[in-house]
């Protein structure tokens, strides 16, 4: 038995606290004279004896129970020894079906020589052998097999998009090795193409594996690799339609390359160029593709760029990149005045984000209401009404002909709004709430929207308003709003009444904030929170998304306006790279998908569609040849024959076997406390 | 009938007893206490004096018929006569150290014995027994000789409640000593603890049968020796010996009983295979019992 803790073992030292007790202490006893001295006498040697037998027993009970406490706390270990056991010979192996193994060299790829090497390993092993197979790239592992399930198991193996993961088999290798007797015979085979990024993997092992036999192979071509790969790709620029892509090619091999850059967008248009590559050379090629974005939308598109065949691998010849496009380049804003200067506030907002925005273009036009003419509906994409008049009123049918084609249309309140104006528009659909009754009290705004995901809304603004401490802001008054059927409450007022509302019409959106543009109702516009809140009016960024991931990562597909259509479920259905349909959980304005499937495209099932590419990760398909020697030396490193570079191992290796035994001290310590008042007590008597 | 004893027989209640001051007190308390709890037909003499004639009882001995009565009358008639006996009666009272045990809330032993004795001696001078008082430990300490004068009681009284105990039992040489010096046979009654050598003790005794005395052993002891009912770790210490032992006597409880009651039985066994008769007495008990063995034993002297 060894102790973890053995510090703690001093602690028995408080033993001597009982044992002097024991002997300094001196029994409490009555005096009595007696005669019959003679009668006592007779049970009196029993009596003392059994005395002195209970202290005794209370002694050794209570330094039993210091000693046990000091113990438990030293952590004991019970070192047992094994039995004789017949030996047996145990088998792992370990398969590299990572997507760099796919690659050919025209005699056969490297995955079939692998396959090769595995099946004739196992063939020439112990019949009764027990074998453990473990693919490096997917990290399955099948343990416990007989040579023919195991050769089975090798047949069945398949390539996997996915980088070697070393550790993996190591602790599996681990977890297995704990379960076997000591005299079993243990061998390890490891059949890779030792790519820089697994020998890497393998150099970084720590703690080497105790096993008796190492054997490895490495899979490789005696010609010249030939391998180019799209190792990445990215959005250079966007500008009149057209998607400038930033394609970055590799030359793994090492002979000059002559290939073809191909573009393509999901409409199907696409793009190709010649490049020329020397070998390990690595650079960055410009494709440009005609993308039709024009429309008001926002467009979300697959973008595929592969090189022309001709190396001996061909997953890493393409690449799958989703690009969200801005809706348009410019945005027209026209803020309808009913006075002059009403809304200087809010057109100073505008300018401001007009300037540190990312939209490109905030084009800000002022007039006033009664001046409006047919041809500024024409030209703004957003019209700002700083309150509703009568003029609203009179082309309430043109306004909602604005909307249904995709205009977005805002509404402030003033104290006074016409009654009848708003009625028309509220019988046209235009505006999202009815103003009624003025309340002149103070008001203050809740913190947060009702939801953290707002259809038509711009989400991070409305985080920013937080920020803002919008909460804080007072309002000298409000209207008492009566909503549209067909519209939300955006967010609400902490007495309860609506602030935004929100309706869609058309391709187009109204929105109604119940404050007005100036300062007669409220401090909104002239607080620092004006900016954020015209962006949030104004509704999403018009930044260019990407949308790439590694086949081993977590796909994220953006999910602004998902919300509209979701009805307040959390999970939605995505089509992953293998063509099956798996959940997605909604998470802020963001779809998750755990599992990609593969290489390819992620996409939403339902529209609009979004798209994100999975690639292979970067270097995996790195066909350089390794230095047999490096490899050598690393793998007689990492699988250490006489296991004493591994003590984890190599104590339970070991003739004797370590268990903790700290649980059953402290049934002990419970067992020794409950009975040693019981035996104090029983002795008594 | 029954409450009339009972409350008579607060009187013989030995704590009581020992409150009174006076023996003298004490004696005739306990006595008249114990005769008026009792039906006094079976207590009348048969001596000289006319007492007082009563239905003649089947069962009756005809030599005390009044055949002067049936002469006259033709019924029977049984003459009775006032008790009166010049019978010679040695009260050897154990005055050791060992006697002045008397346990939780109980009287001593020798309180007890003297009580018995005084009790006794009251008893006796009023029949006009001579009466002899011997108090002794390793020795004899104090011998009053027998006398059969009511004044004697005095005397006797007085030297009871002047004893005090003192050294240790030696009761065989003493026993040997009263049969050597006592000149006259009569009935000898022992009050003691009887704690010394057994074998010795039966010599003394036996030679006292053999001097044809009458001998009735009062077995004083107190209720905790007979019992032991202590509890907790005590030591005992010796009142003779100064011997001293710490023990829990709830352990040794069964074996200390088992052990005292062989002892007695083997004394009443002893005794009474001499024609000796012997008397347990718990000095928590009342002294009516000690009384009615001495009355038991009288009678069947006559």
């Amino acid at each position: 038995m060894s102790f973890a803790g053995w510090i703690f073992l001093f602690g028995t030292l408080a033993v001597v606290g009982p044992l002097v007790a024991h002997m300094l202490a001196k029994p409490r006893y009555r005096r009595i004279p007696f005669t019959m001295l003679r009668f006592l006498r007779t049970g009196q040697t029993e009596s003392q004896s059994r005395r002195k037998l209970r202290d005794i027993v209370i002694l050794l009970l209570r330094c039993a129970i210091i000693v046990l406490i000091a113990m438990l706390f030293a952590r004991p270990i019970l070192h047992t020894k094994r039995g004789p056991e017949e030996s047996r010979s145990v088998y792992y192996l370990g398969l590299d079906n990572s997507m760099s193994m796919a690659y050919s060299d025209g005699a056969g790829s490297y995955f079939g020589k692998m396959v090769d090497s595995a099946v004739e390993y196992i063939r020439s092993a112990d019949d009764d052998g027990i074998f453990n197979v473990c693919t490096l790239g997917s990290g399955d592992w099948a343990s416990g097999l007989s040579k023919e399930r195991a050769l089975a198991e090798v047949k069945r193996m398949k390539i996997r998009p996915m980088s070697t993961n070393v550790s993996e088999f190591f602790s599996a290798l681990r977890a297995t090795r704990n379960k076997e007797r000591s005299s079993d015979i243990s061998s390890v085979f490891v059949v890779s193409d030792f790519t820089p990024k697994t020998l890497k993997q393998f150099i970084a092992v720590e703690k080497p594996a105790a096993v008796d036999n190492t054997d490895y192979k490495l899979v490789g071509s005696r010609k010249p690799i030939n391998n180019a790969a799209i190792v990445d790709a990215g959005v250079n620029s966007f500008a009149d339609g057209k998607l400038t892509i930033n394609a970055t090619v590799v030359n793994y091999g090492q002979v000059e390359l002559n290939r073809r850059l191909t573009a393509r967008s999901g409409a199907g248009k696409s793009t190709s160029m010649d490049i020329n590559l020397f070998a390990n050379q690595r650079k960055t090629y410009k494709v440009q593709i005609d993308t039709d974005a024009g429309g008001q939308e926002q467009l979300f598109l697959p973008v595929q760029l592969s090189l022309s065949t001709g190396d001996g691998l061909k997953e890493d010849d393409t690449f799958y990149l989703g690009v969200s496009l801005p809706q348009r380049k410019s945005v027209n804003v026209l803020l309808a005045d009913k006075g002059r200067g009403e809304m200087f506030l809010l057109r100073t907002a505008m300018d401001t984000l007009s300037r540190v925005n990312s939209y490109e273009t905030l084009n800000v036009k002022q007039v006033l209401m009664d001046e409006l003419i047919f041809s500024d509906l024409d030209w703004a994409d957003v019209i700002v009404w700083s309150t509703i008049t009568e003029r609203a009123g009179e082309i309430a049918g043109d306004l909602k002909k604005f909307v249904k084609g995709g205009g977005r249309i805002v509404f402030f309140v003033a104290e006074e709004p016409s009654s009848r104006a708003a009625k028309q528009l509220w019988e046209e659909g235009v505006v999202a709430a009815r103003p009624g009754r003025c309340f002149r009290e103070r008001a203050y705004i809740e913190p947060r929207p009702c939801s953290s995901v707002l259809p038509g809304m711009d989400n991070a603004a409305a985080k920013s308003l937080a920020n803002y401490r919008i909460d804080k802001i007072v309002l000298t008054g409000y209207l008492e709003c009566e909503q549209h059927p067909e519209s939300s409450c955006l967010w609400r007022l902490q007495n309860g009444f609506g602030f935004v509302y929100f309706k869609g019409l058309g391709n187009g959106t109204s929105v109604l904030v119940n404050t007005s543009a100036d300062d007669s109702l409220g401090s909104l516009t002239k607080s620092n929170a004006s900016v954020a809140f015209c962006r949030y009016l104004l509704g999403q960024t018009n930044q260019i998304g990407e949308y790439c991931f590694a086949c081993d990562e977590r796909v994220i597909l953006p999910a602004h306006d998902i919300g509209v259509s979701s009805g307040g479920r959390k999970q939605f259905w995505v089509e992953t790279c293998d063509g099956r349909k798996r959940q997605a959980g909604l998470a802020e304005s963001f779809l998750l998908v755990p599992n990609p499937g593969g290489i390819g495209w992620v996409k939403t099932l339902s529209k609009p569609v979004r798209y994100a590419g999975v690639n292979l990760p970067e270097g995996e398909t790195d066909m350089a040849k390794p230095a047999a020697e490096e490899v050598a030396k690393v793998m007689n490193r990492i699988f250490s024959p006489d296991g004493r570079q591994d003590t984890a191992v190599a104590e339970i290796l070991g003739e004797k076997k370590r268990r903790p035994i700290w649980k059953m001290f402290a049934w002990i310590i419970i067992l020794l406390l409950l009975v040693e008042p019981a035996v104090a007590n029983r002795l008594k008597r | 009938m029954g409450k009339i004893m009972k409350q008579s027989r607060k009187y013989l209640d030995p704590v009581l007893l020992s409150k009174l001051a006076n023996m003298n007190l004490v004696a005739k308390c306990a006595v008249e206490g114990f005769f008026s709890g009792l039906h006094p037909s079976p207590f009348h003499g048969f001596s000289v004096e006319y007492s007082d004639h009563r239905e003649y009882h089947p069962g009756d001995e005809l030599k005390f018929l009044d055949w002067k009565v049936f002469g006259r009358s033709d019924k029977l008639y049984i003459k009775q006569f006032e008790q009166e006996t010049n019978a010679t009666v040695y009260i050897l009272l154990d005055s050791s150290r060992s006697m002045s045990f008397a346990g939780e809330g109980s009287v001593s032993k020798l309180d007890y014995g003297s009580f018995l004795a005084a009790s006794l001696s009251y008893l006796m001078l009023i029949q006009c027994d001579s009466t002899s008082l011997i108090l002794f430990a390793e020795r004899i300490n104090k011998h009053i000789p027998p006398r059969s004068k009511r004044t004697h009681l005095n005397v006797i009284l007085s030297t009871l409640q002047r004893n005090k105990a003192a050294g240790q039992t030696n009761l065989a040489d003493v026993l040997h000593t009263v049969a050597e010096t006592t000149k006259r046979r009569g009935l000898v009654i022992l009050i003691s603890d009887l704690l010394d050598d057994t074998g010795d003790i039966y010599q003394g005794l036996n030679h006292l049968k053999y001097l044809k005395h009458d001998v009735l052993i009062f077995h004083t002891m107190a209720h905790q020796e007979l019992y032991l009912n202590y509890e907790g770790l005590i030591q005992f210490e010796d009142l003779e010996t100064r011997a001293k032992i710490r023990t829990f006597p709830q352990s040794l409880r069964e074996a200390y009983r088992d052990s005292v009651s062989a002892f007695v039985d083997e004394i009443k066994k002893t005794t009474g295979a001499g024609g000796i008769d012997y008397c347990l007495l718990d000095t928590s008990a009342p002294l009516d019992r000690a009384l009615m063995a001495f009355l038991a034993k009288r009678k069947r002297m006559m």
